[in-house]
């Protein structure tokens, strides 16, 4: 890069490789959940430091620790030789610890040189000094190496040059501790490797980054040290030069699979739903059959696709091609209320945004689906609404006060079961369940295991999502892999072992190397 | 860690009828007081006509509590009100039989309710915006239609409806009830309620559970149309005459009264009792700052302290509940 660089950013006195940050015990208990098992570590100024794990293996629960965005159970952070108590973002940014977030988060309706000088504005008198900010910022933007004009609006980028201007904003602020996370899940190479440039000339100049990828070739790019999450736990750190992917996805995936995964074989019975090159957005060409009695699992990254073909499957969007035959015979699925009356259920993947009226009475939740079976003439039959609610409250053991409790008063397993139950009184020939089990503790997952066994055995079709391996592994008759919205491989119960199904939807690594790891 | 404990909770069924009961203590307090303090409030003349002030913004604010359930705003009613009594006078000047001239009025309100469902599901514009935009260009309409002019209505026996009692009580208020009764069954028990509560709630989640989410706003603010022509009849055959301008600041006293009856502006939450005693609540100020010779500017800011107490007491017991 150009000397200007230095002119800019003057380097922060810090010697390499001395330590910043060391974490000890470090620990995140959410009610019902464990997300973070004491976790010590030391991270050194001027490393890369990459962090890889599977999803809900406590990165971002970490991330959030470090951030100040939630409070930790336990455990101590030493910043610099002093106890940080990290309980506000603010606390976080003073230090100079920022993060770089896979959704950009910031004013897409602001120019790119307002969002890098946001909260730090340069003005003179009370008066912005717009025209000065819009040259510095595009020195600096000039000076990474990003050609991207400054005074645009946020918006008019790509969400990719969005994300690089995220990292070029947090590189003006005094950062001494950077966390990536996820970065490139929406970059081209090439934005990729402005990107990378960034994050070397970063540590040239002794910042610390914490780079969280799913791409092990990103890792082996980037980093000097890396560690590996599990389950919580803090299973290991390795010098990169001292470890290769094979061990890593060993340690990512290697977990004591607990007797959680109930599963209950029946032979399949005649084809409930077959999708034919079905396309729409955020996936192409995905052809498969759910048979009545089994559970057909769809693998794959977050925005692999997955949750995609599904809601397109139940009619909330729009396919763009292809065909869907339900029960044999060709059927136009326009809506969610056609999808319902063919005999479609959805638990949704976010039972914020999608699963639940939060701020409603659980038993109104339970009932939404089936409001028209319980009225006459518009009225409801109030004894029915009561026993209805009532009955699956009981059924799935829905820890609630009464069924007039608030959902949002629940914890997220007993949310999660509301979101089932509500389609088990409804009653469907398919039922799809998008990541039914995340933020579930382990007795729940387990009731909710039986209760798949339990619709199968009622003649009913079970496609079950999960970015959790073992999940799927251990419920799936047949495993799809997604990966970005195709449909890339299938496999029977059992018959291909974690690391090929994990290679499969990671991605190109695999297929440079011809199939091994 | 399997065994997790749930936060210990007190049922919340019986909120909204403590809500109700507050509201209507308050009411009578009110009233008690201004009995003491007044020899003219407890006479049977002053309760007919606090009775008749009260009835035209309650049966507004019942309208307008069926759209802030599903977390939007109906801001044209004031409008759709004036608007209503020139379509009524006109009507019956044109020798129009009473009975259907009141209909075709009712009519043209769900007419408007429905734009506004179309506006709002099938132009994406937003609830504030497209009845701001009908309540400034429904005034504009009814002035052209009137040249600026009242319409005086030559009708005796319409004009007594609003003047007459039935059983002692002010036929305005049985109009209150006329609307309130099926009002409550409607939100309370009827399954188009609960698919209001569960649009306003998570519209999503409603869509996804099978609730059809644009038909559910539809009737909403045909609802609240339909409540805003009615009470522009009620209007009309109180004052006799029609003039579009008329009822001016009416929407904001529907949603004060909505307000404190307990509406939540972001949803999902309300009733019909609250707003209707809402409505009371504020009418008996008026009628009492008025016999206690209280400046009439004063009652604008008693009106407005009285809002933020009321929802900030609300809100404080909503949040402590939790």
């Amino acid at each position: 890069m150009t000397s200007t660089a230095q002119d800019l950013h003057p380097a922060p006195v810090l010697e390499p490789g001395r330590t910043i940050l060391e974490l000890r015990g470090l620990e995140k208990k959410y009610p019902g959940t464990h997300a973070l098992k004491p976790v010590t570590l030391a991270f050194k100024s001027g490393e890369i430091h990459a962090i890889v794990g599977e999803n809900g293996a406590g990165k971002s629960t970490l991330i959030k620790l470090l951030t100040g965005v939630m409070p930790r159970t336990s455990g101590d952070v030493i910043w610099e030789g002093n106890p940080a108590a990290l309980a506000t973002p603010h606390e976080a940014m003073a230090l100079g610890i920022n993060a770089v977030h896979q959704e950009v988060v910031l004013c897409r309706h602001l120019t790119v040189a307002a969002n890098m000088f946001l909260g730090e504005e340069n003005s003179r008198f009370g008066i912005l000094q717009q025209r000065a900010m819009v040259k510095e910022a595009q020195k600096i933007i000039d000076d990474l190496g990003f050609d991207l004009p400054a005074h645009v609006m946020l918006g008019d980028l790509t969400i990719g040059q969005q994300q690089l201007i995220a990292a070029a904003r947090a590189t003006v602020r005094g950062t001494k501790f950077l966390i990536f996370d996820e970065p490139t899940a929406y970059l081209t190479r090439k934005e990729a490797d402005q990107l990378f440039t960034l994050i070397r000339r970063l540590k040239s100049e002794g910042v610390t980054i914490i780079y969280i990828s799913h791409r092990m070739e990103e890792v082996f790019e980037l980093a000097d040290r890396v560690s590996v999450l599990r389950d919580g736990t803090l299973v290991g750190t390795r010098n990169i030069a001292e470890t290769n992917d094979a061990e890593l996805v060993k340690l990512m995936i290697n977990r004591s699979i607990e007797q959680v995964y109930h599963k209950e074989h029946f032979t399949p019975g005649a084809a409930i739903v077959e999708t034919r090159n079905l396309s729409g957005k955020g996936f192409e060409n995905v052809s498969m059959t759910v048979r009545a009695g089994e559970i057909v699992g769809l693998y794959g990254l977050i925005g692999a696709g997955r949750s995609e073909f599904v809601t397109t499957l139940y009619g909330r969007h729009r396919k763009s091609a292809g065909q869907i035959l339900w029960e044999g015979k060709p059927v136009q699925v326009n809506s969610e209320h056609d999808a319902i009356k063919l005999g479609m259920a959805l638990a949704p993947e976010s039972r914020r945004d999608q699963g639940l009226c939060l701020n409603l009475p659980v038993g109104l939740n339970l009932n939404l689906p089936i409001y028209k079976r319980i009225s006459k003439n518009l009225l409801i039959s109030g004894a029915q609404e009561k026993t209805q609610a009532d009955r699956q409250i009981a059924d799935l053991r829905i820890k609630t006060p009464t069924r007039n409790a608030l959902a949002s008063s629940l914890s997220g397993g007993n949310q999660q079961k509301i979101v089932i139950g509500k389609w088990l009184a409804h009653g469907a020939k398919l039922f799809i369940f998008d990541e039914p089990t995340v933020g579930v503790d382990v007795g729940t997952k387990a009731e909710i295991y039986r209760l798949f066994g339990a619709l199968l055995s009622k003649g009913a079709g079970i496609i079950l999502i999960s970015s959790y391996l073992p999940e799927v592994y251990e419920l799936a008759d047949t495993l799809h892999v997604f990966r970005r919205g195709k449909l890339v491989a299938t496999h029977g119960f059992r018959t291909a072992d974690h690391e090929e199904i994990l290679t499969q939807a990671l991605a190109e690594k695999q297929e440079k190397l011809g199939g091994t790891i | 860690m399997s065994t997790e404990a749930i936060p210990a909770e007190k049922p919340k069924r019986n909120y909204n009828a403590l809500f109700g009961l507050t509201l209507l203590a308050l009411l009578v307090l009110l009233w008690v007081i201004l009995s003491l303090s007044t020899s003219s409030f407890a006479s049977a003349n002053n309760i007919s006509n606090l009775l008749r002030q009260g009835s035209m913004i309650a049966i507004l604010a019942v309208g307008q509590t069926f759209v802030i359930i599903t977390g939007g705003i109906d801001l044209s009613v004031g409008a759709v009100v004036g608007f209503a009594t020139v379509i009524a006078a006109m009507l019956i000047n044109a020798g129009i039989p009473v009975f259907l001239a009141i209909l075709i009025t009712l009519a043209v309100g769900v007419a408007i309710g429905l734009f506004h469902g179309f506006g709002i599901v099938k132009m994406g514009l937003p609830p504030f915006i497209i009845t701001l935009a009908t309540l400034t260009s429904l005034r504009g309409i009814g002035l052209l239609m009137t040249n600026g002019n009242s319409i005086s209505i030559n009708n005796d026996a319409f004009q007594e409806f609003s003047r007459n009692s039935f059983l002692g009580v002010p036929n305005l208020f049985w109009m209150v009830i006329l609307v309130g009764i099926p009002a409550y069954i409607f939100l309370h028990h009827s399954r188009w309620g609960r698919y209001l509560f569960s649009v306003g709630s998570n519209a999503e989640a409603s869509r996804l559970s099978g609730v059809n989410v644009q038909r559910t706003i539809y009737m909403a603010y045909t609802l609240s149309g339909l409540c805003a022509a009615f009470v522009g009849v009620l209007l009309a055959s109180r004052i006799g005459i029609g003039n579009p301008t008329q009822a001016e600041g009416w929407e904001l006293q529907a949603i004060a009264s909505s307000v404190i009856g307990g509406t939540s502006l972001f949803g999902a939450v309300g009733s019909v009792h609250g707003p209707l005693l809402g409505a009371f609540i504020l009418a008996t100020i008026n009628n009492g700052a008025n016999l206690l010779n209280v400046n009439a500017f004063w009652q604008r800011i008693i009106t407005g302290v009285l809002i933020i107490v009321i929802v900030y007491f609300d809100g404080l017991r909503r949040r402590g509940g939790k």
